[in-house]
């Protein structure tokens, strides 16, 4: 019950574009068409899934204050948490890596299709967001932090796919030339945000 | 240039560096940084608690100002548990001794807490009140502080309360009487509250409306309730914020929650 | 390095373009559409907004200032790690600075400073500027980028924080309450005025943006998307 909540709210409630706008520049950049978001939204989720829980283990065993402890009384008292960004980040662009590899081998359409972007997942706001995210909420344990990764991964795959799908509907309408392409893409993303407003305090 | 910038070698030992430089500057800057911020942190919560006391003497107290005033008005520290008992009283003056006694009054992190044994719990037993109550008493984790204030010959007592509001924690500390049921002070803050709706619970036209209000009808516990703003108000509501109504719901229910423990902590401890 | 040292003036034409061009034609947030997140999350005051873009630009101008003076060392194949580390080392020095010395400051920027790492214009301009220029250009694109972000930034929080709250909040000064405060009913409000709690929200500040680039695009026709 309590994974289903914390799905609900991460994907929903606090969805990661319509509330937080966390990874809005490929959000907006790499939305032109259906298939190039379903793919990239894909990879989102998987990052997230992965470095989520993995973030989490860092945080709980590493860097929290007292984590250290199971190293012996000595280390009790030490507090890592100032690198948490940097840790992190660097576990983030290092699993970043790993599935630009991974695409590149098993499906090098895709990685023709995703070109610049796939790099900038490493920055794309929302993974280091959710990994922020999660320190804060302090979660029991780690299938929390995953459901919560997935959570936030499916919020902001659904996102850019129905944004892709209204803008490949939206090239055949007269709209002014000024706000054509990311202008209107703004537009309609408030409007989306409107609608998702709609799930504030929604609770199982 | 002689050194080929693709070897694996190169980067290897690249990497190396600037894992060693980066983590020696940051470490070197966040040991000899760590005391000042520790002082802020800490003059922070002295100024919350002293300014929520709600006598004139410590309205407006500056954070500088703070640590040293702290020790003058409060005069004593009591944790007490969910079931009442007292885990640690101290009646010395606060020094940077008692910084790693996790019970002393001043130390708890009730939000802290919230987060990691109240909420578990109360997810747990989700409508099931007296299983929450059973499991909260037997927790050894839960605690609430109580700051025992004097300034010219009264008493006042510092409680604290900590929930959850629309994003993220909300937190306050409540300064009552001597008769512990007449708030005559409030210190709200938040962490994430959407600033312009929520946010405004650490304003003072919101914490001022709790004072003179009370926590007690006849003999009955009777917690303070956040209405929509604009209607009528007893001595137990107070006007909540137009547009934040679930900052408001988080205020209600931990004012709720942490104020009926400390009723009853007073009701059956009346020669505290 | 082996090319012949010019003597060009510090501001040359093509050193205040690199000023000038990110304030419009190519905007960072607008016409890039890079930074968006920040951008957004703390546009509904001012004095957020304003904070927020000081501190990204003294990231900015530093991370380029960094990078460009390791430009001929950092190996290719980790670079942009590299570029994450110096970002995300150069964060966390100013969060610890601020958060010793400035602790004001240091509250309000608490949340945003894990954004400042994940912006997309810092690592952008590391990426495709910093990595190939000298150290003095680079100076001037971070000051020219930050710039063009603070600008937007402060927009989008001028008109969310006067039509969502009716006033003003600029660092140092106290609350500018132009239309009148409304609790205790005075100025506008004491006729009737109301504010408009969608400004406060998060899809406005997605709005005001969108509006934004077509009166830009609207006065630079040669920016318009085909």
């Amino acid at each position: 019950m309590e994974y289903i909540n914390i799905f609900i709210k991460s994907a929903f409630i606090d969805n990661m574009i319509f509330t937080f706008f966390f990874g809005m520049c490929s959000y907006l950049a790499v939305s032109k068409t259906v298939k190039t978001a379903v793919g990239l939204g894909s990879a989102v989720i998987f990052v997230l899934v992965v470095t989520t829980p993995l973030n989490y283990l860092l945080e709980t065993l590493v860097l929290q204050e007292g984590a250290l402890s199971w190293l012996g009384d000595d280390y009790a008292t030490m507090d890592l948490s100032f690198l948490s960004f940097i840790m992190f980040i660097a576990v983030i662009a290092s699993i970043v890596q790993l599935v630009e590899m991974l695409v590149e081998k098993f499906s090098p359409a895709l990685y023709g299709a995703l070109g610049i972007f796939l790099p900038l997942i490493a920055v794309n706001c929302a993974i280091l967001g959710a990994a922020l995210f999660m320190q804060q909420k302090q979660f029991a344990n780690i299938g929390e932090a995953t459901i919560y990764g997935l959570g936030s991964g499916f919020g902001w795959f659904i996102a850019i796919v129905l944004i892709a799908a209204i803008r490949e509907k939206i090239k055949y309408s007269h709209i002014p030339a000024p706000v054509r392409g990311v202008g209107m893409a703004f537009i309609l993303t408030g409007l989306m945000g409107l609608a998702f407003l709609g799930f504030l305090g929604f609770e199982l | 240039m002689a050194i080929n910038r693709d070897s694996n070698v190169y980067t290897i030992v690249f990497a190396t560096i600037m894992v060693i430089v980066v983590g020696g500057i940051l470490a070197f800057l966040s040991m000899s940084l760590k005391p000042m911020q520790q002082a802020n942190v800490t003059n922070e919560k002295m100024q919350n608690i002293l300014q929520s006391i709600g006598i004139e003497e410590t309205d407006g107290v500056t954070r500088q100002e703070a640590g040293a005033k702290f020790n003058e008005f409060v005069k004593r520290r009591v944790t007490i548990d969910f079931g009442g008992n007292i885990v640690s009283d101290k009646t010395a003056a606060y020094t940077e001794a008692d910084r790693a006694d996790k019970l002393d009054a001043f130390n708890i992190n009730l939000r802290k807490e919230y987060s990691r044994f109240v909420k578990p719990i109360m997810n747990q037993h989700k409508g099931d009140a007296a299983a929450i109550e059973a499991a909260l008493k037997a927790s050894k984790d839960v605690h609430f502080p109580i700051f025992v204030c004097e300034s010219n010959g009264e008493t006042f007592y510092v409680l604290s309360a900590s929930g959850k509001g629309l994003w993220d924690d909300i937190w306050g500390y409540i300064g009552v009487k001597a008769d512990a049921t007449t708030i005559n002070g409030t210190v709200f803050d938040h962490k994430g509250e959407t600033p312009g709706l929520g946010s405004k619970i650490t304003e003072d036209w919101f914490q001022n409306q709790f004072i003179d209000k009370s926590i007690v009808e006849g003999e009955a516990f009777s917690p303070i309730e956040v209405l929509k703003p604009g209607k009528e108000k007893n001595n137990h509501q107070v006007d909540g914020i137009s547009g934040a109504t679930f900052t408001g719901v988080g205020v209600d229910e931990m004012l709720e929650r942490n104020m009926s423990v400390y009723y009853n902590f007073f009701k059956t401890n009346k020669e505290f | 390095m082996s090319e012949a040292k010019t003597s060009e003036p510090l501001f040359s034409k093509k050193n205040v373009a690199l000023i000038k061009n990110p304030l419009n034609k190519i905007n960072p947030v607008t016409i890039q559409v890079l930074g968006i997140c920040s951008a957004l999350a703390v546009t509904v005051q001012m004095d957020n907004a304003i904070v927020m873009s000081v501190a990204v630009m003294a990231v900015l101008v530093l991370g380029n200032l960094i990078v460009s003076l390791m430009r001929n060392m950092i190996p290719g194949k980790i670079r942009i790690i590299v570029q994450l580390v110096i970002v995300a080392g150069l964060v966390i020095i100013v969060d610890q600075v601020l958060k010793a010395y400035v602790y004001d400051v240091s509250k309000k920027l608490s949340v945003f400073v894990g954004l400042i790492i994940t912006n997309c214009i810092i690592m952008g301009r590391l990426e495709a500027f910093a990595l190939g220029n000298k150290p003095w250009a680079s100076i001037l694109d971070g000051v020219g980028n930050g710039f063009g972000y603070g600008l937007v930034l402060v927009i989008v929080a001028f008109f969310k924080e006067l039509f969502g709250s009716g006033a003003l909040t600029i660092p140092g000064f106290e609350k500018f309450e132009i239309f009148g405060n409304a609790t205790d009913m005075t100025g506008l409000y004491s006729m009737g005025y109301m504010d408009n709690g969608l400004m406060l929200l998060p899809p406005s500040s997605l709005f005001i943006v969108g509006i934004y680039i077509w009166v830009q695009k609207y006065r630079n026709p040669d920016l318009i998307e085909s």
